[in-house]
């Protein structure tokens, strides 16, 4: 499975690539935008259609209680403490930093939300360290889910309701669906709030 | 995607998907394991579609990729070392 991911990321960056900078008129958002939008839909429906076909997912899940409220709190603390970490390291502005980690891996929200609030180059590094964020989760699923059944719904943070769900219900079993969909919805609601906080601190 | 509509139009396919699997299950066992693959590909193939794309964030790396990968990282590292800590503590 890993393998087919991979090279359809790299298949599709490739194309990517190619489209955007040699057949100009090529409308990219097509792709990019409305593809992904239905591949999306059509995922969530699918999975939530095996979810609820599965006696054992549905049993499994009456014990995730505490995980839905837990979780998301736990990956914004990690990602917040993440970040400011990597500011001292870095010698970085750490209240700056900080708000890069509070991004939680959704980098269209936060890249633009830096940009606005503190000038294009605190944007660009929001944007590029959410968005490897969600590629190394990416890559690095089967690996993490050795070491904790639920390490890649922490890494994914707010990715884990759309981009990385479809991986982590086919990694971590059909049962961490709701705590991985949940996970991210909640992370989505902080993640605006934590970073426009942190930033106001620079 | 920051558009709260965003959090509506995932949840609604995700309830919907849920409720009809619940609806049926007893009627007949349904094949979705090849589906499910092959969405996952359409899906991140959009997805390096659009990295690949977006010029911007192509220029961005090179000149913020190493500072950008170490806040990855320690994100990454400080989530899931909390996560697991979290769940020993609440048997979670």
């Amino acid at each position: 499975m890993i393998k087919y991911i991979v090279s359809a990321l790299v298949f599709g960056a490739v194309a990517g690539y190619l489209v955007n900078n040699f057949l100009s008129g090529f409308p990219t958002t097509l792709i990019a935008d409305q593809l992904f939008s239905v591949a999306l839909i059509v995922a969530l429906f699918v999975f939530g259609f095996s979810f609820g076909c599965d006696r054992e997912a549905i049993r499994k899940m009456r014990q995730t209680g505490a995980r839905i409220v837990v979780f998301p709190v736990l990956v914004a603390l990690g990602s917040i403490v993440g970040g400011l970490v990597a500011g001292l390291i870095l010698q970085l502005n750490v209240a700056g930093a900080t708000a890069v980690g509070s991004g939680i891996g959704w980098y269209t929200l936060s890249g633009p939300l830096m940009e606005q609030l503190l000038g294009a180059e605190w944007g660009t590094l929001a944007f590029s360290a959410n968005f490897l964020r969600e590629l190394l989760t990416i890559v690095t699923i089967p690996l993490m889910v050795k070491l904790d059944k639920y390490a890649p719904i922490a890494s994914g943070g707010g990715t884990t309701m759309d981009t990385t769900l479809p991986l982590i219900v086919r990694y971590c079993g059909k049962d961490t669906l709701i705590t991985a969909f949940s996970n991210g919805l909640v992370l989505s609601l902080i993640a605006p709030f934590a970073v426009t906080a942190f930033a106001s601190l620079v | 995607m920051a558009d709260p509509l965003t959090l509506v139009y995932l949840t609604v396919p995700l309830v919907v998907g849920v409720v009809s699997g619940y609806l049926v299950r007893n009627r007949r066992q349904v094949k979705l394991e090849k589906p499910i693959v092959a969405i996952v590909v359409v899906l991140i193939f959009s997805l390096g579609f659009s990295i690949g794309s977006n010029s911007e964030l192509l220029a961005a790396l090179p000149q913020v990729g190493l500072q950008a990968l170490v806040i990855a990282v320690l994100a990454i590292v400080f989530s899931v070392a909390f996560v697991m800590a979290g769940r020993k503590l609440v048997k979670a």
